[in-house]
């Protein structure tokens, strides 16, 4: 199983497309400091009441959101990749053990997920706090270690959408199948789900996998699309499941059709 | 090197037993038996579509069989461990990720069947890829891309070695080079199956043959038995041709025509064509039976066998041949 981990690992970073898809969801950092900025302009020429109506959280929370999609992609990459090139039968002549191959991958891919996930959050988390220095703003009162467990979940959700990714990667067997399926569940669902009539709209977006994150951390939905109705050990058996359903489906139907 | 004899206690052999393989409605393989042994280069003929392919796949794991089995050293491929260090396969050298190195692309493969980098350098100097090994096999041609599937094949050092179509699209230089490398390999005591639809490219390269037409098998034999067997003759031309068909047959020979109807002793050869092809009768015995009764003759050549007609024979009658050697 080491040595599977090993390859997949090695796979994975002689490609072009897993530099590209982290260094987008890095560079998304930096975006937001310079959005940070001029959010911290703004505020200086605000009355001491407006400036209650202007936090910066959904800014902080939209470096592990942008994070998400870029590592569902990669997760499917990792998968449809194989599919296009055909190595996929190179990867079985090399781990025939179907099982075990899909989860060496599942591995790498959480493991770059999980890494990626928490560095852009934390990054999300601390930059636009470093660039509006002493101005305080109605939601960043709290010390940083207060706030960090918060974006720590929303990191962990990084790899979920990644093996998310990878899971469809693998029942798809095509990046366009599968990216459009990722950016469905990551976004477009989310709102048309929040059309739905009350109280409907509440209850389905509150297992929307975006939101997820910030019903675990207690942190709510506030005025986003997502609904805020699971306690936070309900909410986390849904990301998990988010996580490992698609994956266990992933991993059945790859065990058992003709590569 | 990774060091001597790597094979399993099974001993280099690839058995295919009462294989059946089924695409929903389509046979592509039908109860397909044979066993390919160590120390030679195997042929696996067939025209396009035969089952030579799926076969291949079956036997590394790729594709489940529907009945039957084919087992490497004794075991089904999915079950060894590290299968690099046993079996050496390319299936299609295409199948690469242009955008990997070539030393990446061994790298991850040998790192998989804990084989270390030094010998991913070994086996690029061997196939003469080690100048371009840090370079993007997207710019490889296809006889670099060949040469880098050779590569991964060899990179456990294994005694059973599988190769699909391997001189598909080569140059002569890269068709020599392959066929150089396959009889080495045979030489060193490995087993070497390698898939071809031409006969005259394995006529060169392989010492048995197993030919398959249909999934099913045609003929599993070695080149010598099927050269002897088939198109073995002499061809003789005479101005006399019923005279001497009859003096042949006399004397223990079979005559045809050249021209390919088949006669035991009527031949309408005419003097201009005038061509016979005599079996069971060697060049000497018919120059002195056709002196002894004072027949001239224009042309006695002893014909080579042409193994390609025996193929097209075989593979167009698609009956089995040979198979209980």
């Amino acid at each position: 199983m080491i040595d599977a981990v090993a390859a997949e690992w090695w796979k994975l970073r002689s490609v072009r497309s897993t530099r590209w898809t982290l260094s987008v969801a890095g560079a998304f950092v930096l975006v937001l400091m310079l959005v940070a900025a001029q959010e911290a302009r703004i505020w200086d020429g605000l009355t001491a009441r407006e400036r209650e109506d202007l936090p910066l959280r959904p800014l902080q929370v939209m470096g592990p959101w942008v994070a998400s999609l870029c590592l569902a992609v990669l997760g499917a990459l990792s998968a449809t990749s194989e599919y296009r090139s055909g190595t996929i039968a190179t990867s079985l002549i090399a781990v025939p053990h179907r099982g075990r191959l899909v989860a060496a991958k599942a591995v790498v891919v959480a493991a770059v997920g999980l890494t990626a996930g928490e560095a852009v959050a934390f990054a999300s988390c601390l930059g636009p706090r470093l660039v509006i220095g002493g101005r305080s703003f109605v939601d960043q009162e709290g010390s940083v270690l207060h706030d960090l467990p918060a974006f720590a979940v929303e990191g962990a959700a990084v790899a979920v959408f990644a093996l998310l990714g990878l899971a469809l990667g693998l029942l798809t067997r095509s990046a366009a199948g599968a990216i459009t399926a990722v950016v469905l569940l990551w976004h477009v669902l989310p709102l048309l789900v929040f059309h739905l009539p009350e109280p409907w709209n509440a209850r389905a977006g509150s297992v929307m996998l975006s939101g997820l994150a910030s019903e675990i951390s207690g942190a709510g939905a506030g005025e986003s699309i997502y609904g805020g109705v699971l306690p936070a050990p309900a909410a986390a058996a849904v990301m998990l499941a988010y996580a490992l359903v698609p994956l266990a489906a992933a991993a059945f139907a790859f065990t058992r059709r003709d590569a | 090197m990774c060091g001597g004899a790597r094979s399993g206690e099974g001993g280099r052999v690839i058995e295919v037993r009462e294989l059946t393989k089924r695409y929903g409605r389509t046979v592509a393989v039908d109860r397909l038996s044979f066993v390919v042994r160590p120390g030679a280069v195997t042929g696996f003929l067939g025209p396009n579509g035969a089952g030579k392919s799926t076969t291949m796949r079956v036997l590394l794991g790729l594709d489940a069989a529907s009945s039957g089995e084919a087992l490497v050293n004794g075991r089904r491929y999915a079950s060894l461990r590290r299968p690099m260090l046993e079996v050496g396969a390319l299936l299609d050298a295409g199948a690469v990720h242009a955008g990997r190195k070539a030393f990446d692309h061994l790298g991850w493969l040998a790192r998989g069947n804990g084989i270390g980098t030094r010998r991913v350098a070994e086996v690029l100097e061997r196939v003469g890829l080690a100048g371009v090994a840090r370079k993007r096999v997207g710019g490889f041609s296809l006889g670099m891309r060949q040469r880098l599937g050779i590569a991964a094949a060899l990179l456990g050092d294994p005694g059973v070695l599988v190769f699909d179509e391997p001189v598909n699209g080569l140059d002569p230089d890269g068709v020599r080079w392959i066929r150089e490398l396959m009889r080495a390999l045979a030489a060193e005591g490995r087993t070497v199956l390698i898939s071809s639809h031409l006969m005259s490219e394995m006529e060169l390269t392989a010492d048995r043959l197993v030919v398959i037409g249909r999934g099913r098998l045609i003929a599993d034999t070695s080149v010598q038995e099927l050269a002897d067997r088939f198109g073995r003759g002499v061809r003789v031309r005479s101005p006399r041709p019923d005279e001497l068909t009859r003096v042949l047959v006399t004397a223990g020979g079979t005559v045809e025509s050249a021209n390919g109807t088949a006669g035991g002793g009527r031949v309408a050869g005419s003097p201009e064509s005038g061509g016979l092809v005599v079996s069971g009768l060697e060049a000497k015995a018919i120059g002195e039976h056709a002196a002894a009764h004072g027949i001239p003759l224009y042309e006695v050549t002893p014909r080579n066998a042409s193994l390609e007609e025996a193929y097209m024979e075989l593979t167009a009658r698609g009956a089995e041949f040979g198979a209980a050697s």
